[in-house]
């Protein structure tokens, strides 16, 4: 089969702070509701910048450890079920994409002495321990990780494989909202991509997953298919991306899914609402798109999940296949003033806005300059 | 979806070659000087498993050939930093892959252990920034040598080394990358030690340079040895069924039971150099390297992960085209 025709979405899942299913997270987001919170795992008066889009799931009992294996595991299973997959996995590739790993986990481990056996830092332990799976694979690749394990999940099955489940997820870590506190002089109210006032990013928590086949089960017809995954490296700096190298994964992406610009009726934007990231990509899309891109809408929502990290390329993934399934773009909350690069991109703002839309463009990039880019088309 | 290896690269204390990794030992040996091996520019900002990466990785890189010169950083004239070193390749063709599972484990624990003590981040470093995501390595190695391809950071429990070695075959057989450099690396220090209960553990770090047989003879690169075969299993007895055959030789994990590959030569590194977690199956492929590079037959198996552990890997590797096969390293 070649790529050109698309890898089979069997199942997906999605668990953020704003939802524990993809219908949740979608009809959330349509809804513009954000998932801000005033931090629920980290002592408020350490931070001045004292909210994240985090889960809540651990009612006043403080912090607790495994919360990121936990909401793999549960994204992971709706996927499975959604594709009628026994949940026995057995040699099924499970490739887990992510940031920090179970790094928060570590902390209260180095902190407060919580147990933690260094087995549980890659996620297979439990991947084994739940489903009896073995050709499981922990890839951290920071922002970018999801994307990037579904680009290694599409080599699989190019290479033979009939299914491989790729999955992202990720717990905000105290170390990285220390250190983005300790760095910047004011904190972020809220996360506002593209926006001239933008004033940077806040982490949010969540997993996602998808079941991709290599061929599709006709009794069975799933969401989408994968098109096409690019992955390159800027090798330029650890935090300033480069709009040259995304522009390039951009274009990689559209020649692996034998498609063009002209095809691709929405981007779900990477939109951290940093500076330097929305401004590289707004430049790499102008590059690829033109100034004006007449029929793609876009999407950033990061606005109300906050920066999902190695969860975030699958989240906006799946978003994407609902929207193309509904008929309906998630708004970009916290834009209202275009920054001067995006002025003519026609992203879509304040209500969810109806569209018939096949073709979507995923963006996730990553610290250190890991670029990945996908194309998804909805079912038809 | 197999590779051949074209070049390697070590920073482990007590060998200097491929050679040495089945017959040396890290007990008593010096540790590895990154500020002397690849300059003290740059190197500050960095964490321990990344410095000894960017040691291992430049040399792999020279070996391969895909690279001249030292990869120093040099100022001069008070410009930007330059890298002395070209790529002979194109930088979009070279991908990257790193193992490591405990490179950045103590910059995490340090900045979370002094917000707590000190009730707020005001005395966080902001040294620390890039050291928190666990792609550090993988990333810093992109940015020393220019290296644009794809960019990994596996982190893979006791597998990670040879789980990379298997993530570059694919790489290089989805057309991807023409080249892709492999490194496992794990630092020493007390939060390591503390995780992982391990008084020695293993400071330093080995890399491969992996392209296809075309490729490598496209380039007129010496070819060091073969990689095929690649299974991850859930029991260590699965793992040597799966692999097939009977080896000439096999690089065992530490507690593997007598009675598995019986009178097969073994070598378990981490007796010799310390559990090695994420490096472990990078170094295994080196020392293969240097069985084949001394005489020693194939195929050899690398094997990594136990019965305790979620799964255990296993790898072939096979002598060089035209190297003697047959007798080398006789049955122990």
């Amino acid at each position: 089969m070649s790529e050109h025709a698309g890898w089979p979405i069997a199942g997906t899942g999605a668990v953020a702070a704003i939802g524990r299913s993809p219908a949740e997270i979608f009809d959330s987001l349509c809804a513009g509701t954000s998932g801000l919170h005033p931090m629920r795992g980290f002592e408020r008066s350490y931070y001045t910048g004292d909210r994240l889009y985090e889960i809540d799931d651990r009612g006043d009992a403080g912090d607790v450890p495994g919360r990121a294996t936990a909401f793999l595991l549960e994204a992971i299973a709706q996927a499975v079920a959604e594709a009628g997959l026994d949940e026995r996995l057995g040699d099924i590739p499970v490739l887990v994409g992510t940031g920090l790993r179970e790094l928060r986990s570590v902390e209260l481990w180095a902190r407060d002495g919580v147990p933690f056996p260094a087995g549980e830092l890659h996620f297979g332990t439990a991947l084994r321990e739940r489903f009896g799976a073995t050709m499981t694979h922990t890839v951290s690749n920071a922002c970018s990780a999801s994307l990037y394990a579904l680009s290694m999940g599409t080599d699989l099955l190019a290479a033979g494989a009939e299914t491989v489940i790729v999955a992202g997820v990720d717990t905000v870590t105290e170390s990285m909202v220390g250190i983005a506190d300790r760095l910047q002089s004011v904190a972020p109210d809220t996360v506002r991509p593209f926006d001239l006032d933008r004033m940077g990013t806040i982490l949010g928590e969540g997993a996602s997953a998808v079941v991709l086949r290599r061929t599709e089960d006709p009794d069975r017809p799933g969401p989408g298919r994968v098109r096409g995954v690019a992955v390159n490296c800027d090798a330029h700096h650890t935090t300033a991306p480069h709009a040259g190298s995304i522009a390039a994964a951009i274009r990689e992406a559209h020649r692996r899914a034998g498609a063009g610009p002209e095809d691709i009726d929405l981007v779900m934007l990477h939109g951290t609402g940093t500076h330097a990231n929305d401004a590289a990509e707004a430049r790499a899309i102008r590059a690829v798109f033109g100034p004006a891109p007449e029929k793609a809408l876009m999407t950033a929502m990061k606005s109300m999940t906050g920066h999902t990290s190695g969860a975030s390329g699958l989240h906006s993934l799946i978003v994407a296949l609902r929207a193309m399934a509904d008929g309906l773009v998630p708004p970009t909350l916290g834009l209202n003033r275009p920054i001067e690069e995006a002025a003519e991109f026609r992203i879509v703002r304040d209500a969810a806005a109806p569209a018939d839309l096949a073709l979507a463009q995923v963006n996730a990039f990553g610290f250190g300059g890991v670029n990945a880019v996908a194309l998804v088309a909805g079912r038809r | 979806m197999s590779a051949v290896a074209t070049g390697v690269g070590l920073a482990v204390p007590g060998a200097s070659a491929a050679t040495e990794l089945t017959t040396g030992t890290a007990e008593g040996a010096a540790p590895v000087d990154p500020a002397a091996r690849i300059g003290k520019k740059g190197l500050r900002h960095l964490d321990q498993a990344t410095r000894l990466a960017l040691c291992a990785a430049r040399d792999a890189l020279n070996a391969a050939g895909l690279m001249t010169g030292d990869a120093r950083l040099t100022t001069a004239g008070g410009g930007a930093p330059t890298v002395a070193a070209e790529l002979l390749v194109p930088a979009e063709s070279v991908a990257v892959v790193v193992s490591s599972n405990l490179g950045n484990l103590d910059s995490v624990c340090e900045v979370a252990t002094t917000i707590a003590a000190d009730g707020g981040t005001r005395l966080l470093s902001p040294v620390y920034a890039p050291r928190l995501s666990s792609n550090v390595t993988a990333s810093e190695i992109a940015i020393r040598f220019g290296l644009r391809g794809p960019n990994l950071m596996v982190c893979n429990g006791p597998t990670s080394g040879l789980d990379a070695v298997h993530w570059a075959t694919v790489l290089l057989a989805g057309g991807r990358a023409r080249h892709v450099l492999v490194v496992g690396a794990e630092p020493a220090n007390d939060v390591v030690r503390r995780l992982t209960g391990h008084a020695h553990p293993f400071d330093g770090a080995a890399a491969l340079v992996l392209e296809s047989a075309a490729a490598a003879a496209e380039r007129d690169a010496p070819v060091l040895a073969g990689l095929d075969g690649y299974v991850r299993t859930g029991s260590l007895a699965g793992c040597v069924t799966a692999l097939g055959g009977v080896p000439r030789a096999w690089l065992a994990p530490r507690p593997a039971p007598a009675d598995v590959l019986p009178g097969v030569p073994r070598h378990a590194l981490e007796d010799r150099w310390g559990p090695a977690s994420g490096a472990l199956g990078v170094l295994q492929c080196a020392a293969a390297v240097g069985h084949f590079a001394a005489g020693g037959s194939g195929p050899v198996y690398a094997v990594a992960g136990t019965d305790a552990d979620d799964a255990v890997a296993g790898l072939v590797l096979t002598a060089p085209a035209g190297a003697e096969t047959g007798n080398g390293e006789g049955r122990a």
